[in-house]
């Protein structure tokens, strides 16, 4: 029942986003469509369909209008309709039924806009949402400067440091002489044992 | 279920006649069980919803979801929603058959319907349900009616099981399905225990503590303990002329879905 489990959080997280929308979003033109995905990171379909002006999030395959193969991945950079008919041409999507269904549920999650800043602080307050808002872009701004930095150490090290570090064979070599080494100090120390006991014997 | 529990359930399936049937553990005359039935509805239906939530820990909602994706609605059917009570499958299935569709939410108890309609209308649910006060055995639709048609925790509580669904096999169109979903026998021991236990020790409790009514909820574990297991309900709907029947367990076998066809 994980599927259903998901179904639902995802139907309310759905509704919840184009309710805080900043402008009212009509969703007649999809009334009663269906645009079901198959992921193939999910062993199971999502379809979204529309009913008075709300999206039902379900498993239903029977009712389709459009169905698209495709992967998290992929989804992630349909934001437009030429990355669609992109998308398809690469081979990163399939798409059956009404393209036309699916081009609006993507133009609909492009024309989301949300004022996350009003929302909170009709919530929590003015002040705080602020506060909040300076902390976050903070944090942000820092993760930024990380990610900046990691990137630009990487690109030394790439460029730099590897050229000085020791290949394979080297490493290979370099173990076969210290056991040629190891065996002459064994020899040499065998040599010597039996000389010293030739020579305590006389 | 303890072995007294389970003596008891089986002394009761061995002296019902064809004049008595089981109230929970109790053998009545077949014609006092629908006033006995209404009697615990009509207890228990303005705290159903709240009930459902408790005692399920809000799992009955994936289950009825379960129904709903099993059932391959389309915009334009015709569903029945039978012993729909609270109307929980009645305003998705609303949803999904959409304007040129319709959907019949039928119970037997007039309260559980009020509660239903209130609640649906609430919603804004209104276009295309109707609200019909009918017993499952005697089905006041016309033959081939309904392309689907759902019975969510409301068989156990049917007088005559079989004569149910050969009405409701009667009001299906050739190609329609029903989907029963309903308690079952869970399929491993250890959760059979824990399951008796949390229904004979703690589910009246909450009965008594929410609903102000133990004895509803007493019977609502022995009822489903008298309940056909998932073979027995499978081989019922067989004998009404259903076909291709299967059916699914949910949580481990607490609750199970049914699936037959006419065709």
């Amino acid at each position: 029942m994980f599927q259903q489990a998901f179904t639902s959080s995802v139907e309310l997280l759905i509704n919840k986003v184009l309710s805080l929308n900043t402008s009212k979003i009509d969703l007649k033109k999809l009334e009663q469509k269906t645009l079901t995905i198959i992921l193939s990171e999910l062993n199971f379909p999502i379809s979204l369909s529309v009913n008075n002006n709300k999206v039902l999030v379900s498993g239903l395959t029977e009712r389709a209008d459009c169905t698209v193969n495709t992967s998290i991945k992929t989804l992630q950079e349909l934001k437009a309709e030429q990355q669609l008919t992109e998308l398809i041409k690469q081979d990163k999507l399939d798409l059956t039924g009404d393209i036309k269904v699916a081009q609006q549920f993507t133009n609909l999650a492009e024309s989301l806009n949300i004022d996350w800043q009003s929302e909170l602080a009709a919530h929590i307050g003015d002040m705080p949402t602020h506060k909040l808002m300076q902390l976050g872009k903070k944090v942000a701004d820092k993760f930024q400067f990380a990610s900046k930095q990691i990137k630009a150490d990487a690109s030394e090290y790439i460029v730099h440091e590897k050229r000085l570090v020791v290949t394979r064979s080297q490493i290979e070599n370099f173990n076969q002489q210290v056991s040629q080494v190891s065996n002459q100090v064994d020899e040499i120390s065998a040599r010597i044992e039996a000389l010293t006991k030739g020579l305590s014997n006389t | 279920m303890s072995d007294q529990q389970r003596n008891q359930s089986q002394d009761v399936q061995d002296t019902t006649s064809d004049n008595t049937t089981h109230f929970g553990y109790k053998t009545i005359d077949k014609e006092d069980k629908v006033s006995m039935v209404a009697g615990v509805f009509h207890s228990v239906a303005k705290q159903y919803d709240v009930m459902n939530d408790l005692m399920s820990f809000g799992v009955h909602r994936l289950w009825k979801r379960f129904t709903i994706d099993a059932s391959g609605v389309r915009p334009g059917n015709k569903v029945l929603d039978l012993a729909g009570g609270t109307g929980d499958l009645t305003a998705k299935f609303s949803q999904l058959v959409g304007k040129d569709g319709k959907v019949v939410l039928a119970d037997i108890n007039s309260s559980m319907l009020n509660v239903g309609r209130d609640k649906l209308r609430d919603k804004g649910l209104v276009q295309n349900i109707k609200y019909v006060q009918a017993n499952a055995q005697y089905l006041p639709f016309e033959d081939n009616t309904f392309d689907i048609v759902t019975i969510a925790f409301g068989l156990r509580n049917v007088t005559d099981k079989d004569m149910a669904l050969r009405s409701i096999y009667r009001v299906l169109k050739p190609g329609g399905r029903l989907l029963v979903l309903e308690f079952s026998k869970p399929e491993h021991e250890l959760l059979n225990k824990a399951y008796d236990f949390y229904s004979f020790n703690i589910l009246p409790k909450m009965g008594e503590l929410v609903a102000k009514d133990g004895e509803s909820y007493q019977y609502l574990a022995e009822s489903i303990r008298m309940h056909p297991d998932q073979e027995t309900l499978k081989n019922m709907m067989d004998n009404a002329g259903f076909e291709q029947t299967s059916f699914k367990n949910l949580t481990g076998g607490v609750v199970a879905l049914h699936k037959g066809y006419k065709f």
